[in-house]
């Protein structure tokens, strides 16, 4: 009993830390850093989306950034061509994303495995093709531009700041809302998918309609972030939607651990700074090692499944709870 | 009073050329442990994949109180009042031995994602009443003490009391138990057999796979031997001991069953 009261206590407290530390970041701390902390709100909630799939459920996903394209590309031409209101544009997206995982979950999941991971790869790379090829719609490889910011009434989020706090409120929404689900009866059902497909049937969980459900919820944080994406850089292309960027996005849910909600914004985080910071600082003094970064993600990917399964989060918060008990052991012995 | 509960009726299974069931009538009695015994590859376990539905029969009907299953994939039979373990035990890993068996209480709740999302007054109190039910079942195999452990950190035997204690959350009314002895020691074994026992006092009907002739003899009510995928005799315990067809199938004196 005890036990579970301290251990509530130091989950909100870092909860409350969280929140402190998203305010006093873009003002206080890395002011001048805002856009990569925009973006990494915005990786978190594709990553948050793919660890519910992938850490949670078991099903590999190798094509995520598909759906994160789709949220952009249809939130970016139905406010460019066709004056839709963002936020509009995005509802619609994110509701035709929800439908297009839907159709496609049928098909995807009589595979399993090593074929699903193909699968899921084949469909993110023909999304990607699409992005290009469509190009009276998408603008083919130069993609749109001219962007339209969000805005409620009067008030446009027309500063970097602004948009930093619309993207992090949709985050933390996302974020609470796959922590609810995860520790619920549907949670349960997902972690016992994982575990085992016969045994989770044998205690009455339908393993094809929860994997449905699940890939789903996936895409549509995955569109949501899209359109965040788009409203907020104001141009896209499709290069940011390709096999890379889904490989980077599998990245950060294994940094952050998998199965961990809040180990993914830490993988986020940590391959956004990368990518978008320590890459381009590196390349300014070294040049050829900036062309290097998919070679930096294998890596990352590689050392992470090999010495840390468990991602460099959970590792992190694993050693902590040890030399936390291991303090208080001390602390009743003397 | 009593009928049967479930019936299997000329059921029948081949793979390829391989008949694993071959035209078997079974009959569960209500509230009875009916065993179901035979040497390896006797088709016990493609009979129980059968009656959970993980095999579709190749032909021959299953009949649970009064109506056929047809083809209702398993979770739809675990709704139903079908619940089962496995030979080779299928823990969940990734959540707590009380967890793993909340997930049985899955076919009674209702609450969905939305609700969870949300965290809706109906997600709490049905929560509530999960993990209650889940504790009082993990009570029942006597391991309420091991709430919070790693299922995979406990001794096989408790391992499997668990997988029978998931099986229970279901709330059955039919419990196929898929050599739950298998791996036991002697006092594991003593203690699985009260429990099996206990929970058909409790008005649960039981079928039972197994290989230990002495766990079998002490508690079954009816027992059917099969043999290479046919039915070679039914009886009471002490009936079957005196069949000669059983003594030969087991001991192979005529046509050895691998």
């Amino acid at each position: 009993m005890l036990a579970t009261l301290k251990k509530n206590r130091w989950s909100y407290l870092a909860v409350a830390a969280f929140l402190l530390l998203l305010v006093l970041l873009p003002t206080q701390l890395l002011a001048e850093k805002t856009s990569i902390l925009i973006l990494i709100g915005i990786y978190s909630m594709v990553t948050v989306g793919l660890c519910l799939l992938m850490g949670y459920t078991g099903q590999v996903s190798l094509g995520h950034a598909a759906f994160f394209g789709t949220g952009a590309y249809l939130s970016a031409i139905l406010s460019t061509r066709y004056d839709l209101n963002p936020w509009l544009a995005m509802l619609v997206a994110a509701i035709a994303t929800g439908i297009f995982a839907y159709l496609i979950s049928y098909p995807i999941f009589k595979l399993r495995g090593n074929y699903l991971a193909m699968a899921t790869l084949g469909l993110g790379i023909i999304i990607w093709i699409l992005f290009r090829e469509l190009s009276q719609y998408t603008g083919g490889p130069d993609g749109l531009s001219g962007i339209p910011n969000f805005s409620i009434g009067g008030f446009v989020f027309d500063e970097k700041l602004e948009r930093y706090f619309l993207v992090w409120l949709f985050c933390v929404g996302a974020l609470l809302i796959a922590q609810n689900v995860v520790g619920s009866r549907a949670g349960r059902a997902l972690k016992g998918i994982h575990g085992s497909e016969a045994a989770a049937e044998s205690v009455g969980i339908n393993a094809a309609q929860f994997k449905m459900k699940i890939f789903v919820l996936g895409a549509v944080y995955a569109s949501l972030a899209g359109s965040l994406y788009a409203h907020h850089a104001h141009a896209i292309g499709p290069n940011a939607f390709d096999f890379m960027a889904s490989v980077m996005v599998v990245t950060m849910a294994a940094v952050g651990g998998l199965a961990s909600i809040w180990g993914a914004v830490f993988g986020a985080a940590t391959i956004t700074y990368i990518s978008q910071d320590a890459i381009v600082e590196l390349g300014r003094s070294y040049p050829r090692l900036a062309e290097l970064d998919v070679v930096i993600y294998g890596l990352i990917l590689m050392l992470v499944m090999i010495f840390l399964p468990k991602g460099l989060f959970v590792s992190l918060r694993d050693a902590l709870d040890t030399w936390r008990r291991r303090r208080a052991q001390r602390g009743a012995a003397t | 009073m009593s009928g049967a509960l479930l019936e299997t009726k000329a059921l029948t299974k081949a793979f390829g050329g391989l008949t694993a069931v071959d035209k078997v009538d079974l009959s569960a009695e209500v509230g009875k442990i009916t065993s179901v015994i035979g040497p390896n590859g006797a088709g016990k376990t493609t009979l129980f994949n059968l009656i959970a539905g993980v095999y579709m029969p190749s032909s021959g009907d299953i009949v649970f109180e009064g109506k056929p299953l047809g083809n209702a994939p398993p979770h739809k039979r675990a709704a139903l009042g079908i619940a089962r373990t496995f030979q080779n035990v299928l823990l969940f890993d990734n959540m707590t031995t009380l967890e793993n068996v909340m997930t049985g209480q899955h076919p009674r709740s209702r609450y969905g994602f939305f609700e969870a999302a949300l965290r809706l007054p109906k997600a709490r109190r049905e929560e509530e009443t999960i993990s209650l039910k889940a504790k009082r079942y993990l009570n029942l195999v006597g391991l309420g003490m091991h709430a919070d452990r790693n299922p995979l950190s406990l001794p096989l035997g408790q391992q499997k009391l668990l997988t029978i204690a998931r099986a229970m959350a279901t709330e059955p009314k039919l419990l196929l138990l898929d050599e739950p002895g298998a791996g036991l020691n002697a006092l594991e074994k003593q203690s699985l057999s009260e429990l099996i026992r206990r929970i058909r006092d409790m008005g649960i009907t039981i079928i039972l796979v197994e290989h230990d002739m002495d766990l079998v003899m002490g508690i079954a009510e009816w027992v059917v031997v099969l043999d290479s995928g046919q039915k070679i005799a039914e009886g009471t315990a002490s009936q079957i001991q005196k069949d000669k067809r059983v003594i030969a199938a087991y001991l192979g004196e005529e046509e050895v069953a691998e």
